[in-house]
């Protein structure tokens, strides 16, 4: 499976929080600490990119097509064990492995083993439907496992499998979901909300509380990284977005931060990166701007010393020509990926996530006008009845 | 009284998550899903507890590092952090009187 898991606040995502108060303060500090510090404390290593299905948005290559021949090879195992160390080396502690699809390596219990003895947090983020019950027992015996992120495209097979293009992949999906589960793992679910499943989204929502399960909710779709845009036909348009703003996802959609020059950069190269099938080193798993090559250079020489990071962690608010004056910016979600991927520049925009952020501003305004507006004193027979009931 | 004896030595989990943040460190436990931050003398047990240690060795090397330390309020203070430690699972098990 091939969806980002945003390592950073500021991505496109409607989340449920899952921690405590308590919890979600100190790793906020810790975050903190770790983007002042550039500290690459959060980490993701895509370990393949193998995946059993086919997703219509994935934002790896058109799974439809041929990989294209000039593809550079993928990392064999001894390259991301070699990576995972010098991930660790430079101060990584939380660690995505992701994909394509991670249970098709055969070589992840490897990595899984690698980083327990290095004593890194790992999170997998997983299709869920190659979760078979040995191998789910067997992740489930790692300790060091935080989670696993695994995503869902409907709410009935119908839907979820039309987009995975996949026969039997929501069921499997689930299969693997709740075994997981049932032997301990944290399973968190990651709704991708698209054209394809809008209508389903009220749906997902309460198939997931039903089941217990926290889960995110993303409506980030980008071209692709082999250069081609299919993906982008499954992604909302600006009316679906609204109707789901004002109606499903009316509970998340509005959340403003007051811009400032500490809070307006995201975690981009400070305390994320990623590191691509192929080597690249990224600044986010979401941004596909390279910054250089582990097979080229060690890990630690392109943190450091990257013009590509050091451009981004130059940035100030008023490089980012169209977002520094717009008025909007307050409740932008500033989703760097969808910008570089739309726009081909990091300071750039992409049109979806502004219309998305002018939404969240209006419905903001509508809301506030609501709350200001004097109610009408309801007459004392109606409040009489509603005493009765 | 508990018939159960008390530990001689400890160590701390080696599977556990964690990181040193500048004189700070935080561990993760995954299994109870908390996360724990350690001040700067925690830190550094937790380093010490990287291989077996006993009360006394710890106390020794403390000691040795953060002079002027009176010795019973250091150990004091020590029994009482692993026993935190030990408490909220974060030790793997080790010998016992």
């Amino acid at each position: 499976m091939s969806e980002r898991e945003p390592l950073c606040h500021d991505q496109d995502v409607l989340g449920k929080p899952g921690a405590g108060a308590e919890g979600f303060a100190l790793i906020s500090r810790v975050q903190d600490w770790a983007s002042r510090n550039t500290v690459p404390l959060n980490a993701s290593i895509e370990i393949t990119l193998r995946c059993n299905i086919r997703c219509l948005h994935c934002y790896n290559f058109d799974r439809d097509e041929p990989r294209a021949a000039c593809d550079k090879p993928e990392l064999g195992t001894d390259e991301i064990l070699r990576v995972i160390e010098e991930l660790r080396a430079a101060g990584c502690l939380f660690l995505m492995l992701t994909g394509g699809e991670v249970l098709s390596h055969p070589d992840l219990f490897r990595f899984l083993d690698r980083a327990r003895e290095l004593n890194l947090a790992v999170q997998l983020l997983t299709n869920g439907t190659m979760l078979r019950p040995g191998v789910a027992a067997r992740l489930a015996s790692y300790e060091n496992l935080q989670g696993a992120s695994v995503s869902l495209y409907g709410a009935t097979p119908e839907v979820h499998d039309a987009i995975t293009q996949m026969p039997g992949s929501w069921r499997r999906t689930w299969d693997g979901v709740e075994r997981l589960r049932h032997l301990g793992v944290v399973v968190r679910l990651k709704f991708i909300v698209m054209k394809q499943n809008a209508h389903e989204v009220a749906a997902m929502r309460a198939q997931a509380d039903d089941r217990g399960y926290p889960y995110m909710i993303d409506l980030t779709i980008t071209s692709r990284h082999d250069g081609s845009t299919g993906s982008l036909a499954t992604r909302v348009d600006r009316a679906q977005l609204e109707a789901l703003y004002r109606g499903p996802l009316g509970d998340l959609a509005v959340t403003r931060v007051r811009s400032t020059e500490d809070n307006f950069p995201c975690n981009c190269a400070r305390g994320n990166v990623a590191i691509t099938a192929t080597g690249d080193v990224l600044p986010c798993v979401s941004v596909p701007w390279t910054a250089g090559n582990v097979r080229e250079q060690p890990f630690a020489e392109i943190w450091a010393r990257s013009p590509v990071f050091e451009r981004i962690r130059g940035l100030r608010i008023a490089d980012y020509e169209h977002c520094a004056p717009c008025d909007h910016r307050d409740y932008c979600k500033r989703n760097r990926g969808a910008a570089v991927t739309a726009s081909g520049s990091y300071t750039g925009i992409d049109p979806f996530v502004c219309a998305t952020a002018e939404l969240a501003h209006q419905l903001a305004d509508e809301r506030a006008a609501e709350e200001a507006t004097p109610r009408a004193a309801e007459s004392p027979v109606r409040a009489r009845l509603a005493v009765v009931r | 009284m508990t018939n159960e004896s008390k530990p001689t030595s400890w160590q701390r989990d080696p599977a556990l998550p964690f990181q040193r943040m500048d004189e700070e460190a935080i561990v993760v436990d995954p299994r109870t899903r908390e996360v724990h931050l350690l001040n700067e003398t925690g830190a550094r047990i937790w380093e010490l507890l990287a291989t077996a240690a006993s009360l006394d060795e710890l106390v020794a090397t403390l000691a040795d590092e953060y002079e002027g330390a009176a010795p019973e309020a250091l150990r004091a203070e020590v029994e009482a952090f692993v026993a935190e430690l030990g408490g909220k699972g974060l030790l793997a098990a080790r010998g016992r009187a």
